[in-house]
């Protein structure tokens, strides 16, 4: 049984609001009243028609003095399509998989690498999840991030294959010692040529290569079935199993109804997953038109990431024009309030929920809202509606109604009920 | 943008804003007890054979042979081991008798996962059962939600207790609440409005928030550095943590972290620089506190979640292993080695065979410094290797 639908029929502001807020960052009361009255499905449908276009921008990486700077750019890049394209479902469910297939730059610098990593998470959204995890298992920045481009026949790296099993794929549990090493031995071969050195090469296009010499072709055993695997074959064993299912239903679980996991949806979730053969489109679009998504006790219960913060605050303004320095100043906050863009603490991405929030952030929370409502920095746009930032016309109005609209604005920001989507 | 135009994009200023809610004064009691414990995590699996290295022992050499570090670089410590040359820093507290080494640290049934491996030290739970933190646990035992503080921008589950979590401290001059003029009423009052679910979590995180800043501020004037730091994160985390001890805010434990040490492919590099900075930074921290009059007050603990493979692997790096070394220094620590090395010829598919159980040196650091219950918070008695003074 799939996630059951929605019993409404037509959104009311508030459905509506509460939609764009999960997967959009935010919008304004007109984007709100544009989609009151459309079905649940026609509203997801609409969010989950994108092109991959994107907004033309003045960062240009490849120009950059060095891999920091280039770096640095490329952050900027991402959050100003964040802040700006007409399609935020596209950039959410981005911002989404870089944190569960995830790169660091820490280690990838290289230019190229990054931008092909961001293109998949752009396309793939939505397609098929093995597909995804192949490609993304190829690609120069995962082979880089993972040290699997050092992954030898007779001399295993055991890094990408450990991974893939513990966070990409099945979790722990069901997984041997031996299937890491198993599968390490399968993953042999698998590289890339150029871009190879991080302060020289960041700006040099990395190619993926099947080293066919450092494969290891012998048989191998692992999750249970033997063969002579090459390297898609052990991803696909991966995200075929049941586990990997359950795991995937989670994140999205996570991301799109709440921070408290749900055992019976993420399973109900989990099986249109497999029953779809991992067709991730069919499985978002179950979601946003589901019971739990829509459910009064799921309303705000799901805990604002600081990029979530930021862009749905700026985009529940109108996107007002911002200069590229404003947009970096913005990465930097949010690397601050704990989220640098590209760079979670480790390989298994930020958990979210409550973990956001503590006493530092909230302080940086509080003064990153002031710099986009107050003083004469901040981006000009429309004030802030209860209604658009928080999910409910009239919402905290009696406590805020003597002030200005920006004081009013830059309360609001920084209440409880913000934080939540 | 060109080239030229990056460079001015590099100072980005957070928006100061001014005015201080004086409202709020911290209520609860002081955690008894004058000392404090300093715990240093090592994140990403620190390699405890090239930090606490088997100079005499062939079998190091032979399974490493392009990462091991030469004999001729060891910091000899006795006739058998000696410490990775970065760590030269720390050669003075070494001679003075006031680092200790020890050695075969770890659980039973090691667990080879960052996450999984880091949750079992910081619940101190090798079932994996616990999501309670050690550190929480103290601050329950004590009664005070502020005995405990981490330095960082995020919460550490050590810190996590069972109905909140205890405060992280990103920068502890940036640590206060400054309200625009003429709308502290309207924040008292939009903060009192009813509320559920996770938004009265929030509201009573954020009321946590203005009472920790507040007691921080009351206090932290009364810091002057009473040694040069370097100029490395870690160090600033840890002049913070001086200036927290000095300034008497009264947390009994404070925590930082350091890392990666994640050392898959080319670990020399890597490892040979974050060792370094470590040991400046403990150096520095450990000269302030004496000119403070407060070396006697601290002590330093030092943990990894994991040691690494004793063999190297084809990348000039190291995949996960299992036990490890733990550090502690201080005047109250007893100088010198504790426990046995590793034997590395009798290995656990490729790792070294832990002996000491790190509840048993978290054991000695909760009765022995901390004056706490340690049974009632590891829930069981643990054996330590004896690395405080007494």
């Amino acid at each position: 049984m799939p996630l059951p639908p929605t019993s409404i029929r037509t959104l009311s502001p508030e459905d509506a609001s509460h939609l764009l807020r999960r997967t959009s960052f935010g919008a304004t009361d007109a984007e709100i009243q544009a989609l009151v009255g459309a079905s649940p499905a026609d509203a997801a449908e609409k969010l989950l028609s994108f092109p991959q276009t994107l907004e033309q921008t003045n960062f240009s990486p490849l120009d950059a003095v060095g891999p920091g700077p280039a770096v640095k750019l490329i952050q900027g890049d991402w959050l100003w399509q964040m802040l700006y394209t007409p399609y935020p479902l596209r950039e959410r469910l981005a911002l989404l998989w870089s944190n569960h297939f995830v790169v660091g730059v820490d280690k990838v610098k290289n230019v190229y690498a990054l931008q092909e990593y961001l293109s998949l998470l752009r396309s793939r959204s939505l397609g098929n999840f093995t597909t995804f995890a192949v490609e993304i298992g190829r690609s120069p920045a995962m082979l880089r991030y993972l040290d699997n481009d050092q992954n030898k026949k007779g001399k295993p790296n055991e890094n990408f294959s450990r991974e893939l099993l513990e966070l990409f794929t099945t979790g722990i549990g069901h997984y041997s010692e031996t299937d890491v090493l198993e599968g390490a031995r399968a993953l042999t071969g698998w590289t890339f040529q150029g871009g190879r050195n991080n302060q020289q090469d960041y700006a040099e296009q990395p190619k993926f290569v099947f080293n066919q010499k450092q494969h290891d072709n012998g048989s191998k055993t692992y999750l249970g079935q033997t063969g002579n695997f090459a390297p898609a074959d052990i991803i696909s064993l991966a995200t075929n199993h049941p586990a990997t299912a359950v795991r995937v239903a989670g994140k999205l679980w996570a991301a799109f109804v709440s921070s408290t996991p749900d055992e019976n949806g993420i399973a109900a979730l989990a099986q249109t997953f497999s029953q779809s053969g991992g067709d991730l489109r069919a499985t978002v679009k179950n979601l946003l038109t589901s019971e739990a998504f829509y459910s009064a006790a799921n309303r705000s219960s799901v805990f604002r990431s600081p990029v979530e913060y930021v862009v749905g605050a700026v985009r529940s303004m109108g996107r007002p024009p911002m200069t590229e320095k404003a947009v970096l100043s913005l990465v930097a906050a949010c690397s601050r309030m704990g989220q640098e863009l590209l760079h979670p603490p480790t390989v298994k991405g930020w958990d979210g929920g409550r973990e956001w929030i503590n006493d530092t952030t909230l302080l940086l929370r509080m003064q990153t809202a002031a710099a986009l409502t107050l003083g004469n920095n901040a981006p000009k746009g429309d004030p802030l509606t209860p209604l658009s930032v928080l999910g409910r016309s009239g919402a905290l109005q009696g406590a805020l109604g003597s002030l200005n609209a920006k004081q009013r604005s830059y309360l609001m920001l920084i209440s409880p009920e913000y934080q939540l989507i | 943008m060109d080239r030229r135009d990056f460079f001015k994009l590099s100072a980005l200023a957070a928006a100061s804003i001014s005015g201080m809610p004086g409202f709020l004064a911290r209520a609860a009691t002081v955690a008894g007890g004058d000392k404090t414990l300093v715990v240093i995590q090592l994140t990403g699996g620190n390699d405890g054979l090239n930090t606490l290295i088997p100079y005499s022992n062939g079998a190091y050499y032979a399974a490493r042979p392009n990462i091991a570090i030469p004999k001729s670089d060891v910091l000899t410590l006795s006739g058998d081991l000696g410490m990775h040359p970065a760590l030269k820093p720390l050669m003075e507290l070494w001679d003075g008798g006031q680092l200790a080494w020890m050695e075969n640290v770890g659980y039973p049934d090691p667990n080879r996962s960052h996450f999984a491996s880091m949750a079992i030290w910081h619940t101190a739970d090798p079932t994996q059962a616990s999501s309670e933190g050690w550190i929480g646990r103290i601050s329950e035992q004590i009664g005070d939600p502020f005995c405990a503080s981490n330095v960082g921008n995020a919460t550490p589950l050590a810190l996590i207790a069972r109905d909140y979590s205890l405060p992280s401290i990103d920068s502890v001059d940036n640590f206060q609440l400054k309200l625009p003029a003429g709308t502290q009423a309207a924040f008292d009052s939009m903060l009192s409005e009813r509320r559920g679910g996770e938004a009265a979590y929030l509201e009573q995180a954020t009321r946590a928030m203005l009472k920790h800043t507040a007691t921080v501020q009351a206090n932290i004037g009364k810091y002057k550095a009473g040694a040069t730091y370097p100029d490395s994160k870690f160090a600033v985390q840890m002049k913070d943590i001086a200036r927290l001890i000095a300034s008497g805010t009264g947390q009994r434990v404070l925590y930082t972290s350091l890392g990666s040490f994640d050392t898959h492919a080319g670990q020399r590099a890597d490892q040979d620089r974050l060792l370094g900075e470590l040991a400046a930074g403990l150096k520095a921290f450990y000269a302030d506190l004496q000119t403070q009059g407060l070396a006697e007050k601290v002590v330093v603990m030092g943990f990894s979640e994991f040691g690494r493979r004793v063999a190297e692997n084809a990348s000039a790096g190291t995949d996960h292993g299992e036990g490890s070394v733990m550090f502690a220094l201080g005047h109250g620590v007893k100088g010198g080695i504790h426990g046995d090395s590793p034997d590395l010829e009798r290995l656990h598919e490729g790792d070294i065979v832990y002996k000491q159980d790190f509840r048993g040196v978290y054991a000695e650091a909760l009765s022995g410094w901390l004056g706490l219950n340690a049974r009632s918070i590891l829930g069981g008695d643990f054996k330590g290797p004896g690395w405080l003074a007494s």
